[in-house]
């Protein structure tokens, strides 16, 4: 009950928060291009999650040793990302882009239709009770001591979401396509004018927010250890949270969001107590928006006339 | 213009269909329906108790005296809700006080559901007969909450029972157990719900009365993820032992987890809401091994003689597995309706229920037991199993002459 | 009757879909239908109960169940249709009519005021809370707006749960009596006769539904109603025009959480208890936004359609298709791939994608609406 319980528990929230940061970022990107709260990408991983575990068994990744197990993780995120990408791309072109000039909320219905399907998808793969992700990453404290615990699995977290990110933003602000996301999300028809395809960003950007969210369904597999089929809400709920609370639409900011969400819930479970955390969690949300309604790094945007 | 064609033609849709739901009564005709929750997480349990209801039926080759047996597996459950929910469950017992041939209502599996389809199905005199509500309060005066369980019999009569012990002897033999296993101090968690929490009161209570030290008292969200933030305070609290009051799906086999992950070496002791095969599999075996604990109301299926083991076999015959613990409840519920319906001879429902009421010395496959006055099973046996290699391996039976029934005659 | 027949026509222009057979006979009686298609509609719901036994069954706690949220739908309607805000979190609402319902009427606690005056003032604590939601976060833009409320959902979930002394926690406060409890009329309890029959209640839900109904179409087409459209249409303009944007938004947060409210009050009456907090969960505000947009945004039939096809889709359709499915013996096995409620997620998501892919702007779109987007497209 001191510095090291302290220091113990932010450990803990932000490596949480790394996990919601990379599937706020799913959010985000879509909401910044086509200004949709994209619902099914919760369950999107917990389908990725499921591909995750089924690859699990067919690789028999569980028995192997050490070397062949970090191989087997990197080519676990790889197959899952892409499943998650293409089948996220898939979703745009045969749901979504339709509903480009609908009514606002149409998309919104659409994707928690879509969210469903994946849902009765999931329970039929999976079964409806919760299934244990075999731990491929031995329960072994890293840290010197027994006062702070820091293990394989949360080493693993920060080992992938952090080049992630990087990557991301590297491609976002250097690379030509980053650069065409950002025109198409500042205004498509004018993006559309100067010659960019407008729905090849839209499908790349979908693909990116899917391979994310992939590879976030194997840490998460990972590092949480348990995976079910309504697993995808309340994941989503959390990730979503932190993408507004950051600025949706702003890829530092979902990071920023998901860290906070990650710490937040990690001290109010440590100080107030694990029963109040997702009340705590959701009211510091709602001051934070009164006073800064545009969220923590979100731009503030005039209303057009 | 659309509006009015689509309500007009929803209505003429609709009208056939309510029509055609209603039948007139069949005499030698009883329907046994059951409520259970059969979509999402607790499907699997459901799933146990519905082939021990079938199989206690299909024995009987579906006829009771005059009577043709007919059952309905009623789902308590929403696609939405992913659980139980009320509506639904009020739905089923409507359904089935609405019924005439309907005489026997199984169930609920949640004792929270109880608490909504018993006041309704005591209006006609129904008899249900749940085969796993342990919650004390539904059927026993002056432990529950002020007024239970009065508030559940509008009528003033007894139409409820239940083949499975009250949290009443679970809750304080799980703590007296403890202390005899040395544990000096405990962290207890539920999981919120009407009987995750009211065990752990019970077992909070009895901690405090026998000495041992309750470090902490919390509850978890069953909705949330994960719980490391919750494991690195309890490890720095360190306990003898933690006790979860609560289910494989409210987040046991999770709670298993995150406690190896903290580096936390604490016994864990869980009660029957736990004890399914599903609970190992979803906290991973090696996370259980040789410190997981779990109390259980009655026999586990491998202790059992007569009746239950010739029951084991069978459906071990039937679908190749060996039943949950849960399973040979639900064929204990579903014999006692039968005999029941059989003993009264009509399809009069309180002479049923009466008859079911005054069962005594019933040899069913939990061994011999009577219905108490109100509409308790006397059966006061606990079992402790423990886990090795990977499945529920039997520990010892507790009896409740010692601590447990003076607590229940206060 | 002279501004129902204009209006009508307005319709029919604007709805350019309309069906080929508009016209051709031109009798009275069809013509009088097509006017008053409502009182038909209400004609037949009212008289249903006497020709339809099943509806003194589970059917009619079903259907009452139906008429309750659509009270609720039409309550949301008024934010996310009319005024156009994005409202995640309107089962809190509903919830806060249920538990202050519950606090004020069952024996546990020493009020007991009786069904009507808890009702009202049930109305009156939903909308208080609203308004006080909505004061503080009325300048956040939309889908700030909506995670606001999707948060305060959540708190007000977790309080319920967590207060248990004054909620009763999972537990729920029940039991809730019936209306008119001990009230004695001809010698029958009254609170007697609706805990047995529930056609009781369902006239009673369906007179408050006709109730809201006719409020809403009265509200539609008053000086608040032009301005809570005129707000939606665009606000700056609206400001420009004198209108208040803050009172008017306020106005509709506090109306639509007042008729969630009223809609929870005669939730937990006839359930008869609060049932516990997780019915009042994100599912359920999800659920009663998806029949609202799917009906047709701030169109009053829309709504009512949108919740009949959703919420009777998963508690009337889904468990007589099951026990339908169980007595033909089709699955014997009981495998979930051919029991439909294996299957109730998918159909449900199908449906939605498919109703909003192919009329996106909801099945019976209002007016106002259909006209704008006929206007876009030409």
């Amino acid at each position: 009950m001191s510095v090291q319980f302290f220091l113990q528990q932010c450990l803990i929230g932000l490596t949480n928060g790394a996990l919601i940061a990379l599937v706020a970022l799913g959010y985000t990107m879509v909401y910044g291009i086509i200004g949709l709260i994209n619902f099914a990408h919760g369950d999107l991983i917990m389908l990725g999650a499921c591909l995750a575990l089924s690859l699990v068994a067919a690789l028999g990744l569980a028995a192997a040793g050490p070397a062949t197990t970090w191989l087997g993780i990197g080519l676990l995120i790889v197959l899952c990302g892409l499943f998650c990408g293409t089948l996220n791309v898939a979703v745009d072109r045969f749901v979504y882009k339709p509903l480009r000039n609908a009514p606002k909320l149409a998309p919104l219905v659409s994707a928690i239709g879509v969210s469903f399907i994946f849902m009765n998808v999931g329970l039929f793969w999976i079964g409806s009770a919760d299934r244990s992700f075999p731990e491929l990453l031995p329960s072994i404290n890293l840290l010197p001591g027994n006062s702070l615990q820091f293990n394989w699995k949360d080493l693993l977290v920060v080992l992938v979401v952090a080049p992630l990110m990087v990557g991301l933003s590297l491609l976002v602000r250097v690379t030509r396509l980053g650069k065409a996301m950002r025109a198409v999300s500042q205004d498509p028809t004018a993006a559309a004018l100067v010659g960019i395809d407008v729905d090849q960003v839209i499908a790349a950007t979908f693909f990116i927010g899917g391979f994310l969210g992939g590879a976030a369904s194997v840490i998460y597999g990972l590092y949480i250890n348990t995976i079910g089929f309504q697993m995808g809400f309340q994941n989503g709920l959390y990730a979503f949270t932190a993408a507004v609370l950051g600025g949706i639409g702003s890829i530092p900011g979902a990071v920023f969001g998901g860290l906070v969400i990650g710490l937040v819930r990690a001290l109010a479970s440590a100080y107030v107590g694990e029963r109040w955390t997702g009340a705590i969690v959701f009211a510091i949300l709602i001051v934070i928006l009164v006073f800064r309604p545009e969220g923590l790094l979100g731009r503030r945007t005039s209303e057009k006339v | 213009m659309n509006a009015r064609n689509w309500i007009i033609g929803l209505l003429f849709c609709c009208g056939p269909l309510w029509a055609v739901a209603c039948r007139p009564a069949d005499p030698t005709l009883v329907k046994i329906v059951s409520s259970l929750p059969r979509t999402g997480s607790a499907k699997q349990q459901s799933d146990t108790l519905v082939r021990g209801i079938r199989m206690a039926i299909e024995e009987v080759g579906s006829k009771v005296g005059p009577f043709r047996i007919e059952y309905l597996d009623l789902d308590d459950s929403t696609a939405a809700a992913g659980q139980w929910t009320s509506e639904a469950e009020a739905a089923n017992a409507r359904r089935a006080l609405q019924d005439p041939d309907v005489c026997a209502y199984i169930g609920t599996f949640n004792s929270g559901a109880a608490k909504v389809s018993m006041p309704i199905l005591n209006l006609g005199d129904l008899l249900m007969v749940s085969p796993a509500n342990t919650a004390v309060g539904l059927t026993k005066p002056g432990l529950g909450e002020p007024g239970e369980p009065g508030v559940y019999r509008p009528t003033g009569r007894i139409n409820y029972m239940r083949v499975v012990p009250a949290d009443d002897l679970q809750g304080p033999l799980s703590a007296d157990w403890a202390k005899k296993r040395g544990i000096q101090n405990v962290y207890i968690l539920d999981d919120n719900e009407v009987y995750g929490k009211g065990l752990a009161d019970l077992f909070d209570e009895r901690c405090r009365e026998i000495g041992i030290e309750v470090l902490g008292h919390d509850s978890i969200d069953s909705k949330a993820q994960e719980f490391k933030s919750l494991m690195a305070s309890i490890k720095a609290l360190a306990p003898d032992l933690i006790y979860f009051g609560g289910t494989t799906q409210s987040k046991g086999g999770q709670l298993a987890k995150d406690m190896t992950s903290a580096g936390i070496q604490a016994m864990l002791l869980v009660p029957d809401g736990c004890r399914e095969q599903v609970f190992i599999d979803s906290a991973g075996a090696a996370n259980l091994e040789g410190r997981c604990f779990v109390t259980f109301g009655g026999l586990p299926p491998e202790k059992l003689t007569g009746r239950g083991r010739k029951f084991v076999e069978r459906y071990r015959e039937k679908f190749g597995e060996t039943p949950e613990a849960y399973a040979v409840y639900g064929y204990e519920a579903a014999c006692v309706a039968l005999l029941a319906i059989n003993n009264a001879g009509t399809k009069n429902r309180r002479a049923i229920t009466d008859a079911a009421l005054a069962l005594r010395d019933f040899d069913g496959a939990l061994g011999r037991w009577s219905f108490d006055e109100n509409g308790d099973t006397t059966m006061r046996t606990l079992t402790v199993s423990g886990v090795k290699n990977g499945r529920f391996e039997f520990e010892e039976i507790l009896n409740a002459t010692t601590a447990g029934s003076e607590d229940t005659t206060e | 009757m002279q501004k129902n027949v204009a209006s009508t026509d307005a319709a029919r222009k604007a709805g350019g879909d309309s069906l080929p057979d508009a016209v051709p006979f031109g009798s009275q009686i069809t013509l009088w239908l097509r006017e008053r298609w409502d009182i038909v509609a209400i004609a037949c719901l009212a008289l249903a109960p006497l020709f339809i036994p099943a509806l003194g069954g589970a059917l009619g706690g079903q259907v009452t169940t139906l008429f309750i949220y659509c009270i609720l739908a039409l309550g949301l309607n008024v934010m996310v249709g009319y005024t156009g805000l994005v409202h995640l979190g309107i089962a809190a609402f509903f919830g806060i009519g249920a538990y202050v319902m519950a606090i004020l009427t069952v024996p546990m606690y020493p009020f007991q005021i009786g069904f009507l005056a808890a009702a009202i003032l049930s109305t009156l604590v939903a909308a208080g809370v609203g308004l006080a939601l909505g004061a503080p976060t009325l300048r956040l833009r939309g889908d700030y707006l909506a995670i606001v409320t999707l948060g305060f959902g959540e708190v007000v979930k977790v309080t319920l749960r967590n207060l248990e002394q004054i909620t009763g926690g999972m537990k729920g406060l029940n039991p809730v009596p019936p209306p008119g409890a001990g009230v004695q009329i001809g010698g029958i309890d009254l609170g007697l006769a609706f805990a047995i029959d529930p056609r009781w209640f369902y006239y009673l839900s369906l007179g408050v539904l006709i109730g809201v109904v006719i409020a809403m179409r009265r509200l539609e087409n008053s000086r608040l109603g032009r301005a809570w459209v005129a707000v939606r249409e665009n606000e700056l303009a609206a400001s420009a025009m004198g209108i208040s944007a803050t009172r008017v938004k306020l106005s509709a947060f506090a109306m639509s959480s007042a008729v969630a409210g009223l809609a929870g009050c005669l939730y937990a009456a006839s359930l008869s208890t609060t049932a516990d907090p997780n019915a009042y969960d994100f599912n359920r505000s999800i659920m009663v936004l998806c029949a609202v947009i799917l009906g047709g945004l701030g169109s009053i039939p829309g709504t009512l359609l949108g919740v009949t096809i959703l919420v009777g889709f998963d508690t009337v359709l889904a468990p007589w298709a099951d026990s339908w499915i169980q007595q033909m013996n089709i699955n014997p096995t009981g495998s979930s791939l051919l029991s439909f409620s294996g299957w109730r997620l998918a159909i449900f998501g199908v449906a939605l994608v498919l109703v909003m892919r192919f009329r996106p702007e909801g099945l019976v779109p209002s007016r106002r609406l259909a006209a704008e987007l006929r206007q876009e497209h030409s």
